[in-house]
């Protein structure tokens, strides 16, 4: 109950997030390789379990996030968590990549498992500690 | 801002086949939840299931339709014990 399970990756423009420390995209960035995209990218393929939600683990902002949180959690799964509220190009560079139209959005080994309903119907049916397994 | 029966319709009418349940849950006409049963998602994953789905809405999803909360279906999903 103490240690935090997650691994909270920092994707707005931090310095030190990606190994190239990406700069600060201009508002301009263009929909292809841009640096957001890029770090999102970047994320999906360092954590093997990573969700992207509105808000923190600790403090989801969003009734979906907040319920995939807990499915993660009771199976004891660590995992790494982005919350995609500072930035809006994050939601929107993060849809464009998983072709997914809503937040949460969890990737397991690269791949996008799902939202709120796939995670939630997984977890019933025992699916989702084979994947996360 | 769509009513349940709007949101049903478009779906029935995108997806060739297809049979919807939509409740508004909230009330507000921004959160929804459907189930369909299409034949269409036979063969597909939930994920490809999905995307048909709100694809039916574009870019809808997340602006005036805050929520879609889904359950996809097969006919066969249906009759099987």
């Amino acid at each position: 109950m103490s240690s935090p399970q997650f691994d909270p990756v920092p994707m707005a423009p931090t310095p030190g997030t990606g190994p190239a420390g990406a700069p600060p995209a201009p508002e301009a960035a263009g929909p292809a390789g841009s640096p957001v995209r890029d770090a999102i990218a970047e994320a999906i393929a360092e954590h093997r379990v990573i969700l992207f939600m509105k808000g923190t683990p600790d403090a989801p902002a969003c009734g979906f996030s907040a319920r995939t949180v807990a499915v993660l959690q009771s199976l004891d799964t660590p995992f790494a968590a982005v919350d995609i509220l500072p930035d809006p190009r994050i939601r929107q560079e993060l849809s464009a990549l998983s072709n997914w139209p809503t937040i949460p959005q969890l990737f397991v080994d690269g791949e996008l498992v799902g939202g709120c309903d796939i995670v939630t119907e997984m977890y019933e049916s025992g699916e989702l500690e084979q994947v996360l397994g | 801002m769509p009513s349940p029966q709007e949101i049903k319709q478009r779906i029935e009418a995108a997806i060739p086949g297809s049979r919807a349940e939509v409740e508004d849950l909230t009330g507000g006409g921004d959160h929804f939840r459907a189930t369909v049963t299409a034949e269409a998602f036979t063969g597909l994953s939930r994920i490809e299931q999905h995307r048909l789905v709100y694809g039916v809405f574009g870019e809808e999803i997340g602006g005036p339709i805050h929520a879609l909360t889904l359950r996809t279906l097969t006919p066969s999903t249906i009759s099987a014990p």
